[in-house]
């Protein structure tokens, strides 16, 4: 088995990174701190929240079931891109990595196109996260609308359920869009080992 | 045991390394299994919402969102073991990678090539030896563990999914019942996702142990200086997340066993719910903690690759690269 059965590019130069790798480079890092910023306001106000119910103030309780809903989802969604990011990133590395290794040894440089798995890694990346970061939103407005003495509309006791369910198949799509981009790897790995050996024929 | 889950991850060296060993398949069809599953849970508690805006019974309220809540874990740890199984592809494509570099690399070695060695790498301070890094104890603990973790992860999910169900049946009619198996529920149910999001942190260490071993076994062959990457701070952080998760994990499973314990009144109610209102986000922030360890294992497996690839182009061009 050679490279041609996979979709390549041939050049003479090592590729760069592709501009999610390069997103990936940059972003996984900003990402990754946001998410433990949720998490640590998510769980403050969590603690706020049951004591609030604790003290039967249970106007503001729902309006805090809201933003602690919030800003962990706000923390979930950070941290799903991050490890998207980080994917990205390893991605990156495999495609310079390979090309330079390649020029460096004298010959041309092939190198995988993105496969479909990666662009579905993408898709439902981004499906998710607008998915997530919708709901986080609508949360909050939820929250002061509670506070605001509405109860009709998204401070309505079936919004929270409605928000729930939005937020729940958000966070597995974006399971499956890491398993995706995990199996771009696996693509890569494959065209590596079968390219180093090319090169030393 | 440790022999056959070794097996799984480091094919023989002899082996087709052609071949599609079926792990991408297999990890994206149980992925959409769970994603499938998910959407079961959303329509459940959309239908909840619905019943709501009705002004249904309480009690079809209550079992529906039980069931969901039960159905929906189920679903993300489903996901998470798809997650597992593409990991371990990547494993086992890892270690034919190792092989094809060992028998290309003479090929294409420079005249001196890899002999001298740099006193700095783009990735970060490395040791140099003259045989393959001995195994770090983090990495003969992550190569046994992965799969128990995964296993009893899973198991942890699915027992609390019957707990979830024995809570749904008994919503409306013995409430002392319902509320004790919603709490052991969901206690177990993420413990459960702890252990197995725990797997998967160990796996992403097996594949860092890979790259270490493999690294050394491919420059030792070639009979140049042994360069190591020295642990980045990234996988020290990584394993600091991973312990604090599943320490969480625990905590969060005794707060609701505390939970069970508390008496049927109007006033406990109100007791359960603020416990209940504490104790979700914080079983979250233990998946959120175990997540953020994930990211900094990904992170690191993204630095020791750059140091690879950056120790190849040394050997093949004779650049030490030491300033790049």
């Amino acid at each position: 088995m050679t490279t041609a059965t996979f979709d390549t590019k041939t050049t003479t130069k090592a590729p760069e990174a592709l501009v999610p790798q390069k997103a990936g480079s940059k972003l996984w890092k900003p990402m990754f701190v946001m998410a433990l910023m949720g998490f640590a306001v998510g769980i403050v106000l969590a603690f706020v929240r049951s004591d609030a119910i604790f003290s039967g103030d249970f106007q503001d309780a729902a309006a805090l079931g809201h933003f602690v809903s919030a800003a962990m989802f706000l923390g979930f969604a950070s941290v799903f891109a991050a490890i998207s990011f980080a994917i990205a990133r390893i991605l990156g590395e495999f495609r310079v990595g390979g090309g330079t290794v390649q020029e460096s040894s004298g010959s041309e440089v092939v190198t995988l196109k993105m496969p479909k798995t990666g662009k579905a890694f993408i898709g439902l990346m981004m499906m998710a996260m607008m998915l997530i970061v919708g709901a986080v939103i609508v949360h909050v407005f939820a929250g002061i609308a509670i506070l605001d003495g509405q109860t009709t509309g998204i401070a309505s006791a079936e919004a929270v359920d409605y928000l729930e369910a939005a937020r729940r198949l958000g966070v597995s799509i974006y399971l499956l869009a890491i398993t995706f981009g995990l199996a771009t790897i696996i693509q890569v790995l494959r065209f590596q080992s079968i390219r180093i050996r090319d090169l030393a024929r | 045991m440790t022999v056959a889950i070794d097996k799984l991850t480091q094919p023989a060296s002899n082996a087709d390394y052609t071949i599609d060993t079926g792990h991408k398949k297999l990890g994206l069809g149980i992925g959409f299994v769970g994603l499938m599953i998910s959407m079961i849970a959303a329509i459940l508690v959309i239908s909840a919402g619905l019943e709501v805006a009705d002004g249904g019974s309480e009690t079809t309220v209550g079992q529906l969102l039980a069931v969901a809540f039960g159905l929906n874990t189920l679903a993300l740890a489903t996901l998470k073991v798809g997650i597992g199984v593409v990991l371990v592809g990547i494993l086992v494509r890892l270690w034919w990678r190792i092989e094809s570099i060992k028998a290309s690399l003479p090929a294409i070695q420079a005249e001196g090539g890899g002999t001298n060695v740099p006193k700095t790498s783009p990735a970060g301070d490395f040791t140099v030896s003259d045989t393959e890094p001995a195994e770090m104890p983090i990495h003969k603990m992550a190569k046994t563990l992965w799969a128990p973790m995964l296993a009893m992860g899973y198991m942890l999910v699915v027992v609390g999914l019957v707990a979830a169900i024995i809570g749904a049946v008994n919503v409306g009619t013995d409430p002392s019942t319902a509320i004790g198996a919603s709490a052991w529920a969901q206690g177990l149910q993420f413990l459960g996702e702890a252990f197995v999001l725990a797997g998967i942190s160990f796996l992403l260490a097996t594949i860092l142990r890979g790259l270490r071993q493999g690294g050394g076994q491919v420059q030792q062959a070639l009979g140049v200086p042994v360069l190591t990457l020295k642990m980045p701070t990234t996988a020290k952080g990584g394993i600091a997340l991973m312990v604090s998760g599943v320490m969480l994990g625990i905590v969060q499973l005794i707060g609701y066993i505390t939970v069970t314990t508390f008496e049927t009144s109007a006033e406990s109610a109100v007791r359960v719910g603020a416990w209940f209102a504490a104790l979700g986000p914080l079983r979250e922030l233990s998946l959120g903690l175990l997540l953020a360890g994930i990211v900094l294992f990904l992170a690191t497996i993204g630095t020791v690759l750059q140091f690879q690839f950056w120790r190849i182009r040394s050997i093949v061009t004779s650049d030490t690269g030491a300033t790049k």
